[in-house]
């Protein structure tokens, strides 16, 4: 139904709208957020000005684009100095090796810091990472809970118990268990990496689930209904008809959670210092250096642009899978 | 000649929060193979409830149905159903929607190439060959009902099943598909069972029509045979005095010996009477 | 008497430590058993060492590579190191000591490497500075009179609890340097800093206290006490710096006027990993003797380019003018109060990096005057206890490598044929009681403030 309204308002103010009421709907879709922002931009340096802090002036625009610009750099010389640190690695090696020729030489992975945009990275495949594992758990289960009411009511209050909890409470008991129990003397992924991972999905699982169950349950009565008439097994009935059915609701979770899973890895990050974004502020602000706010400043708008572009790709995909444009665009 | 398809003696119940509805009693009726049988009546009589008994999706609480000597209790292809509202899968071409019903009834009788064939006759027939690749939000209404009974007609179901398949489309799409519908008719002499509200397409397709009682508690009425000769053609119908005859036969039945009292209220509470109306 | 017994003891430590470093020493140095090392680090500018190995390659040169990773606080610093998370740390002096002992984390770490004199500082509030400022003795040129004691402070506190309010203060850790420091200070000065009673499950340390110390991160330090909720704080640079910088505070002394030389930072490994990794542990070792070294050398001529890698926001990150201040030889006091203390970060002179068993038993020394050892000693549990945790015979065998290598010349060293472990009877502290690491119980008893001989809480 709100398909059919959309598209039906759509093709009249298509077809009626003149040249020029198009070219003015144009221009302000153009142009009302390039004022917006530079009216926050004013704004933004304007307040800057006004606040002093003990660590120097609140940062404006300029001295973040100046920190972008030497994050960038710093950035490229941490490259070279990885390099070097390769050639270094190899030539050692290689004299190892003339001394002793038993001995299998090694490339060790580079020890230097890590770049803000390393911290990018490592963010966002852990972010990633989360988020999948989380699916990998919450679209089964939500299947489930949504095809049979008994299961549902069954485990509905636990599922309402642990939505409204924090991840970041989560957080003490996922580091105190992983340390406990992924031993191993060369871990394929690092402690860090791990904890940060659980508590992405531990965010993620829960709306995942409830979208999840909520559009299995409510798929309509018709199309179980052919899925009946043609005696379909259960399992193609969930393949052909539920899941497909369910998709629009199963992505909107999917996109809920994704939101809420780039917020909280980075309180995360900067809360158990696990290495990403959040540790890279949690650093800046330990520094307590001149360029710190800047640095701290540009991060949150990295973050924020980075949040951002998660939800639009996420959009994009959703668009592209589910059949019900009009649920992407809520 | 024996009964194809004897629903015999059904009362169905659906519980509520104030007790047990009886929305059928008694509803006896014995339809022949290739008889092309209307169900008329007010909105919440009953009617599509009758459907969905045969349909298998809906369980009587005593008597049954009995198909060819067997007893049904639940869907099965051979009982193909185009619902009210084509109910096709939105995430499914034309094609696809058939062909998910086609692999689902032939996928040990027919070979690939075969069951691709089949599809698209049964699209021919339909006149939707040309958007077998349209998905159903790129349709209109009449021509995703097209589809719809395509899809059915594909299963080559024993029994027809149409819950008011026009119900929901403008008058000229609904005459269009009507004249389609005897045309595949004449060729392919299903048995179908069709709910209607609407009386001159009752009789002008059908070859029986059973009338329905209003419910709580609904039953057969009355029936009235159809014995126009076929092919028909809608615009001399109009003026046969038999058609005529018959028309105003059902409209007596319902209007005057099953006139609903609610009729006034209706118009008063406009919003809840159509959604009743989506529930019968 | 006394001699014998301690000549005894001397000799049973050097006959210890030479049974080691001739097996050690007899053959060539072999390669490391384990390569790829995680070192762990407190945002602190003594932990310079361990930053210098790296960026001047002396790591690399060793054939270790070594990945440093800031920690958020020292109790997570000593768990990756417990755990294995972090091969070895910069660590507080009390921690490995405190661990072996099993007070707090249970573990046994030990430390062949100590990583610096001195660095610690004391600020308070601005307000507090202001009051204590009217009665203290001022030079000719009006600047107050150094070193400023707890006796100044003292009035301060009475007044500040008569308005009922608690006067408090933040150090760094219950087992750190910085904790010990500045109870010495205030007990000196007549403010009893509190005691602990881990036997009740007490471990606050504000027992009978006049003042309340609590535990802060270090670099959170400036912030708590602009927050208020603190007046003032013990901890290593840059954060004495950093406070009269921002206008935040006055640092008012230095370690080094409470006690002269004393020692700071220690490098902490697991006694295990030592076990395991014997080639490993030597060439740490042997990397930081020349990080410390150069940290150094020709009268303090490379600290400017150190202070430039410590600025780095990956190791200490503040500004550079405030960890130059303090690493470059001079220290603000008030704002504009320059003062110079040549000798406030020492890495290298004075045997700085030599783990001699004297300095550990002071810190054992402390830990049972504030009642953190809640029970009586003999002397001899706490020469056996540094022995333990100190272990100056891994010290050596990478010495006496780096000597055979030319990378360093014995008169850089103690001289390890007569070293005991035991520095001279030491007397340069704020309130002139001698030191002697032979005597600890005679020691506690030589104090005014703290737990004596037979008193437990």
């Amino acid at each position: 139904m709100n398909a059919l309204i959309h598209k039906f308002t759509g093709k009249t103010s298509d077809g009626e709208a003149t040249l020029s009421e198009r070219i003015f709907t144009s221009l302000k879709v153009a142009t009302l957020p390039i004022f917006g922002i530079v009216v926050f931009l004013l704004l933004w340096s304007l307040a800057a000005k006004q606040i002093d802090t003990s660590l120097g002036k609140f940062p404006g625009p300029q001295s973040v684009a100046q920190e972008v610009v030497g994050l960038y750099n710093e950035h490229v010389a941490e490259r070279e100095k990885a390099d070097a640190f390769y050639e270094r690695q190899e030539k050692r090696n290689a004299a190892r090796v003339a001394k002793d020729p038993t001995y299998e030489p090694r490339i060790r992975n580079y020890t230097g810091k890590e770049t803000f945009l390393d911290q990018i990275v490592t963010s966002l495949i852990t972010v990633m990472s989360g988020f999948i594992l989380a699916a990998v758990f919450a679209v089964p289960l939500g299947v489930l809970l949504g095809l049979s009411s008994a299961f549902n009511t069954a485990v509905n209050p636990i599922i309402q118990i642990f939505k409204p909890v924090s991840p970041l409470a989560w957080l003490p008991l996922v580091t105190m268990v992983v340390s406990a129990t992924y031993v191993s003397d060369d871990p394929f992924f690092a402690k860090s990496f791990v904890n940060s991972v659980i508590t992405v999905m531990l965010c993620c699982i829960w709306p995942m689930i409830i979208n999840t169950s909520i559009g299995v349950a409510s798929v309509d009565s018709d199309w179980l209904n052919v899925g009946k008439v043609l005696q379909l097994s259960p399992i193609k009935k969930i393949q052909k008809i539920v899941l497909p059915a369910s998709i629009p609701a199963i992505f909107t979770g999917m996109r809920m959670s994704l939101g809420i899973a780039w917020m909280v890895l980075i309180a995360a990050e900067m809360l158990a210092q696990n290495p990403g974004l959040g540790k890279f502020i949690w650093d800046e602000f330990q520094n307590g250096s001149s360029s710190s706010l800047s640095r701290i400043m540009t991060a949150v708008l990295v973050i924020g642009l980075i949040g951002f572009c998660l939800d639009r790709a996420m959009l994009v995909i959703q668009r592209w899978v589910s059949w019900d444009k009009a649920s992407a665009a809520r | 000649m024996k009964t194809f398809l004897n629903i015999s003696d059904i009362d169905v119940t659906f519980p509520t929060p104030k007790g047990e509805f009886t929305a059928l009693q008694s509803v006896d009726l014995k339809i022949n193979k290739g008889e092309f049988v209307s169900l008329i009546g007010h909105s919440g009589c009953g009617k599509s409830t009758v459907l969905n008994v045969i349909a298998g999706l809906v369980q009587a609480k005593r008597g049954g149905v009995i198909l060819k000597d067997k007893e049904v209790n639940a869907p099965g292809p051979e009982r193909a159903v185009v619902f009210q509202n084509h109910s096709l899968l939105p995430w499914l071409t034309a094609y696809q929607n058939v062909e998910l019903a086609v692999k689902q009834v032939f996928r040990k009788t027919k070979s690939a190439a075969e069951i691709k064939d089949w599809i698209e006759y049964n699209l021919k027939l339909v006149y939707m060959d040309h958007a077998m690749n349209k998905r159903p939000d790129e349709m209109s209404g009449g021509m995703k009902q097209r589809i719809g009974i395509a899809r059915a007609l594909a299963m080559q179901p024993e029994v027809l099943l149409m819950d008011e398949p026009f119900g929901a489309l403008d008058a000229l799409t609904r005459a269009h598909l009507q004249d389609s519908l005897m045309e595949i008719q004449d060729e392919l002499k299903n048995t179908v069972v069709m709910i209607t509200h609407d009386v001159d397409e009752a009789v002008l397709l059908s070859d029986r029509i059973v009338m329905m009682t209003n419910g709580p508690a609904a039953t057969v009425g009355e029936i009235l045979d159809v014995n126009l000769p076929r092919p028909r053609e809608r615009l001399s119908l109009a003026e046969d005095p038999e058609y005529n005859h018959l028309r105003s036969q059902v409209l007596t039945f319902l209007y005057e010996k099953q006139a609903k009292i609610e009729t006034v209220k209706r118009t008063k509470a406009s919003p809840s009477s159509k959604k009743n109306d989506a529930v019968a | 008497m006394l001699s014998l017994k301690k000549l005894l003891i001397s000799s049973f430590f050097t006959a210890a430590s030479c049974v080691v470093s001739i097996s050690s020493v007899a053959e060539e140095l072999g390669y490391p058993e384990k390569e790829e090392l995680t070192f762990g680090f407190i945002k602190l500018t003594d932990m310079a060492p361990i930053a210098i190995a790296y960026e001047n390659g002396y790591f690399e040169d060793e054939g270790l590579y070594v990945t440093i990773e800031a920690q958020a606080n020292w109790k997570v610093l000593l768990d990756g190191v417990v755990d294995g998370r972090l091969d070895g740390a910069h660590m507080l002096a009390g921690q490995p000591i405190a661990a072996t002992i099993g007070y707090g984390t249970q573990a046994n770490i030990i430390t062949p490497f100590s990583m610096d004199l001195n660095g610690n500082g004391i600020t308070v509030s601005n307000q507090v500075w202001e009051k204590m400022k009217v009665n203290m003795p001022k030079q000719a040129d009006g600047r107050v009179q150094l070193p400023v004691k707890a006796d100044y402070l003292k009035p301060v506190v009475e007044e500040i609890r008569a308005s009922g309010k608690p006067f408090n203060m933040g150090m760094v850790f219950p087992v750190s340097t910085h904790n010990y420091e500045l109870r010495y200070w205030l007990a000196a000065g007549g403010l009893h800093p509190g005691f602990y009673a881990p036997h009740k499950g007490d471990t606050s340390g504000q027992l009978d206290a006049d003042v309340f110390l609590s535990v802060t991160p270090p670099p959170q330090m400036p912030a708590t006490l602009e927050a208020g909720t603190i007046q003032g704080y013990c901890v290593g640079e840059p954060w004495n710096q950093q406070a009269v910088f921002k206008g935040i505070g006055v640092p008012i002394i230095t370690d080094y006027e409470i006690w002269k030389n004393n020692p700071e930072k220690v490098f902490g490994i697991t006694e295990e990993f030592a076990e395991k990794y014997p080639n490993t542990t030597v060439r740490i070792v042997r990397a930081l003797i020349r990080a410390a070294k150069w940290l150094d050398e020709n009268d303090n001529a490379n600290r400017p380019a150190a202070v430039k890698i410590l600025s780095q926001s990956n190791y200490v990150g503040a500004d550079y003018e405030v960890i130059a201040n303090s690493m470059t030889g001079t220290f603000e006091y008030e704002k504009g109060d320059v003062r110079s203390v040549p000798d406030f970060n020492v890495f290298f002179r004075y045997n700085a990096t030599y783990p001699y068993y004297s300095d550990a038993i002071w810190y054992l020394t402390q830990m049972r005057r504030w009642g953190q050892i809640s029970e009586d000693k003999p002397d001899a549990w706490y020469k056996e206890t540094a022995a333990k945790v100190y272990r100056p015979d891994i010290y050596k065998t990478a010495a006496l490598s780096l000597i055979a290598e030319d990378l360093a010349s014995p008169s850089e060293f103690p001289d390890f044929v007569k070293e005991t472990g035991f520095k001279p009877p030491q007397t340069e502290f704020i309130d002139n009681i001698t030191y002697d690491g032979s005597q600890p119980n005679a020691y506690l008893e030589s104090l005014v403030i703290g737990l004596k001989q037979g008193q437990k809480l």
